[in-house]
């Protein structure tokens, strides 16, 4: 188990140098640069802010200088935020960005799996189909279709929660609703069928036979057997809930990372664009990771130091 | 179908809020920390969108609107412009301009105070405005402080601070001499970036301007709250020498980037101001709440006149004439705009007192019959038998798409030519228009400074604007001229007449004069917003 994870780990760092160094390059293969403007620029002028960010540096110079900010973890300032470190602003928008984010997770996956195994319980019965529509819909309607009838629907005309913004646990709630809901649909369906096909298994009628509680069959032996395919998709949605937060806080004007990493490119900003995608390759390795050895704690049969060997 | 879908949807967010109670119940305890609910319905306090997060509040360094509107409102330079987009004396009670119009000394009133109760001094302007030109600072606004006789030496490297002719001649008085006499200078100083600088307050804390708890300022409200990227709180600065005029308690800054989400904040009673999301300008803009004020610059059209057919002059005409712009902003843009007959946006008066736009008139028309006509010639001289393809570029955005759609229409319908067209991205593009790769490509000017010679200069052979491949001696003369003469009438002179070079030849043609279209809730009446792109909150109240 520890050698595998070694290996893992050794193997993520070199993932997340490779995603640094494509980054780099594509990054400055873009035509343009973060100090291009519309508007009349004075050649001193401009000569002073490439001085000032490294700019008029060469190439090779400019990649090292950056692998050296990645060692340390310090990008230095925003080329079009001066005044602001790249640091600093990863420093406020991902605890903003990681709530929006856990608790996007949490109420996709409860009510997803509740969803899914009221469905598989009362298979073809009305609670079933109504499960499955809100399913269907759930994936068919795009988040930010979604946070734009939310917005209208509870905010302005009824007034129940504020439009946007991020100030209190009530501004909250729309995004986490516009965000969970589309995954929560993928793991309503994952958990409907996998738990159909587990409940179908001989140790569930011996389990029954055996006379435990309905309760304690479902939960106990078929839910942690189902739940499988949806641990494996997790990482997966974690990523797309990571890329769906981009679009939502832009909607709901939170104030989290998203925001950053789209507008960097943009407007070339590298250091950002540099800080930002090591960041989230860092991030989401990690999960992939997590889940990875997530496998191992929910089924025996699957041995994690075997995988390296064969 | 609506009525159905609506249903569905209701069902599907009922079930779905009933099936996470739960976790949002549990969420709204967890995170109740912070639930200050926003402080009442206090009518003093002016609720506004900033859209994004300034910059940089560092007076050199925020160099854009998004800056300027909370800047301007915190700090105040030796000038203001008020009501009339005129500069006044603020900072300074006092201003004397030498015979020559190159030596001004201003004189600090003695009320002058920073809000941390320091007295403003002729050293915290001498500080900054060297700041701004110190190639060290990096600012994009250094160019401004080239009027200063030595500012332009010191920033590109060959000259030394000392050498900057501004100087603290006492506690109170500033000397400042310039290149030439520059009798926009009162309104170029009115500019965030040559706000004084406290520096006890910058050499104890180096970052003093990227908190609410270190900032300190010199304006008609005090920087009280700033929670980074998501909102901003000014109160009232007791301490600002014109205190008494200032009427609003509080102003919040909201950061939303969505014009959409803007209005339904506005609409649901969150903010007093919201820009007009494009779809719905048909429904709004009649709309009693609707507030329209100019802004200094325009939107147009780049020929390359090195590249076939734009070499023309009689072609390049045919395809300006036949534009027409009061179609495109009726129909297209449909946010009041006004059409552009010529460069300088309106609201500039020469030495009598006439508007430069009124009195230089309209220099391009649509008019279909002659466009044909020129275009016929202008194949002719070229002795063309068909029209070189051409290609019209603009950036990737829904109302540049829009006009170049309706263009494309008009030449089709007007010159029968057929053009293509072709998108990119921002910065592709501008990378292109640089390179004059472009035949015809989108554009848009907004001005540094309130003077027609900001919009007359783009366009001289040595501009970063230019980006046409047009040159002109005679036309470089004038704004060289223009920019040197003391006499203002002589001035404008020069400027008209650099205008009409430039129609004459027609490197671009303009398409609409921007402006700042607000809804504005009723109660709230004084907000000011410059051509030059500032907001003034100072006179603005609510009842």
């Amino acid at each position: 188990m520890a050698a595998y994870i070694m290996k893992r780990f050794v193997l993520m760092v070199v993932t997340v140098l490779i995603i640094a160094t494509l980054t780099f390059f594509l990054m400055n293969l873009l035509p343009g640069s973060p100090l291009n403007e519309e508007r009349t620029t004075n050649e001193s002028v401009q000569q002073n802010l490439e001085a000032h960010f490294n700019l008029d540096e060469p190439l090779i110079v400019q990649y090292v200088l950056y692998l050296k900010s990645i060692a340390t973890f310090d990008f230095g300032p925003s080329i079009k935020q001066p005044t602001e470190t790249v640091n600093s602003l990863l420093g406020r928008g991902f605890p903003i960005s990681a709530e929006l984010g856990i608790w996007t997770i949490l109420t996709a996956v409860v009510s997803g799996i509740t969803l899914g195994v009221f469905a598989a319980l009362r298979h073809n019965g009305i609670i079933d189909y109504i499960a499955m529509t809100i399913a269907v819909l759930g994936i068919s309607v795009p988040n930010f279709v979604l946070a734009t009838m939310l917005i209208q629907e509870l905010a302005v005309n009824r007034g129940i929660f504020p439009a946007a913004t991020w100030n209190s646990p009530a501004h909250m709630v729309l995004p986490i609703l516009a965000l969970a809901t589309g995954p929560m649909a993928i793991i309503a369906r994952l958990t409907r069928s996998s738990m159909l096909e587990t409940l179908t298994q001989d140790y569930i009628k011996t389990a029954r036979a055996k006379g435990l509680s309905p309760v304690k069959v479902i939960v106990k032996h078929a839910l942690k057997n189902a739940l499988m395919p949806v641990v494996t998709i997790l990482g997966t949605l974690m990523a797309g809930i990571l890329t769906g937060t981009f679009v939502i806080e832009k909607i709901f004007a939170i104030p989290g990372m998203g925001k950053y990493f789209v507008q960097s490119i943009n407007q070339r900003d590298y250091p950002v664009i540099m800080g930002t995608t090591v960041f989230y390759s860092v991030f989401l390795v990690f999960m992939l990771f997590l889940v990875d050895i997530a496998y191992g704690l929910l089924d025996p049969r699957i041995k994690l130091h075997e995988k390296g060997d064969g | 179908m609506k009525k159905w879908l609506t249903v569905l949807l209701g069902v599907l967010l009922v079930v779905v809020l009933a099936a996470c109670t739960a976790d949002e119940n549990a969420g709204e305890e967890d995170g109740g920390n912070d639930s200050e609910e926003s402080s009442g319905d206090d009518t003093s306090t002016l609720r506004l969108n900033n859209g994004v997060e300034p910059t940089s509040l560092d007076p050199p360094i925020g160099f854009d609107a998004a800056s300027w509107n909370v800047l301007n409102n915190l700090m105040e330079g030796m000038t203001r412009l008020n009501e009339e987009h005129e500069p006044e004396e603020a900072t300074a009670e006092n201003i004397e301009v030498s015979e020559d119009g190159t030596e001004y000394t201003f004189t600090i009133r003695d009320d002058a105070k920073w809000s941390n109760g320091d007295d403003v001094t002729a050293e915290n302007f001498e500080f900054a405005w060297k700041r701004l030109l110190n190639p060290e600072t990096a600012s994009s606004a250094a160019f401004l402080g080239y009027f200063i006789e030595g500012g332009e030496e010191f920033n590109n490297g060959d000259g030394s601070e000392d050498d900057v002719m501004v100087e603290a001649v006492d506690e109170k008085e500033l000397q400042v001499t310039l290149t030439s006499p520059t009798n926009y200078f009162l309104n170029i100083i009115s500019n965030p970036a040559f706000f004084p600088i406290n520096q006890d307050v910058a050499g104890e804390d180096e970052e003093w301007y990227s908190e609410a708890d270190s900032f300190v300022g010199n304006g008609p409200f005090a920087l009280a709250e700033w929670e980074h990227d998501n909102n901003m709180v000014l109160e009232k600065n007791e301490e600002y020498w014109d205190a008494d005029t200032v009427e609003l308690e509080e102003v919040h800054f909201a950061m939303v980037d969505d014009s959409n989400t803007e209005y339904q904040m506005y609409d649901s009673g969150e903010l007093d101001n919201s820009e007009i999301p494009s779809d719905m300008a048909d429904e709004l803009l009649d709309s009693e709440e609707v507030t329209i004020d100019e802004q200094a610059g325009n939107s147009f059209y780049r020929f390359n006149v090195e590249e076939e057919p734009f070499q023309n002059e009689k072609i390049r005409k045919a395809f300006a004439m036949a534009v027409n712009q009061e179609d495109i902003v009726e129909y297209v843009t449909r946010m009041g705009e006004e059409p552009a007959y010529g460069f300088v946006s309106p609201g500039f008066n020469d030495a009598n007192g006439n508007d430069f736009r009124e009195e230089n008139g309209n220099l391009v028309e649509f008019d279909a019959e002659e466009a044909k006509q020129l275009l016929e010639e202008g194949m002719e001289e070229e002795g063309y038998d068909e029209l070189p393809e051409v290609t019209l570029s603009y950036n990737t955005d829904d109302t540049n798409k829009s006009i170049a759609e309706a263009i494309q229409e008009m030449y089709s319908e007007n010159l029968d030519v057929d053009v293509s067209l072709e998108n990119t991205e921002w910065n592709v593009f501008l990378e292109d228009q640089k390179a004059l790769e472009h035949q015809l490509s989108r554009s848009s000017f907004l001005a540094d400074y309130a003077d027609p010679i900001n919009f007359l200069e783009s366009f001289t052979s040595d501009s970063s604007m230019n980006r046409t491949g047009w040159s002109n001696e005679e036309y470089d003369d004038l704004i060289a001229q223009a920019k040197e003469e003391t006499d203002d009438e002589q001035r404008f002179e020069h400027m008209y007449e650099a205008e009409k070079i430039l129609f004459d030849e027609m490197p671009i043609f303009p398409v609409h004069f921007y402006n700042q279209v607000f809804l504005q809730k009723d109660n709230v009446d004084g907000i000011v917003r410059h051509p030059v792109g500032y907001l003034e909150l100072k006179w603005a109240t609510k009842e």
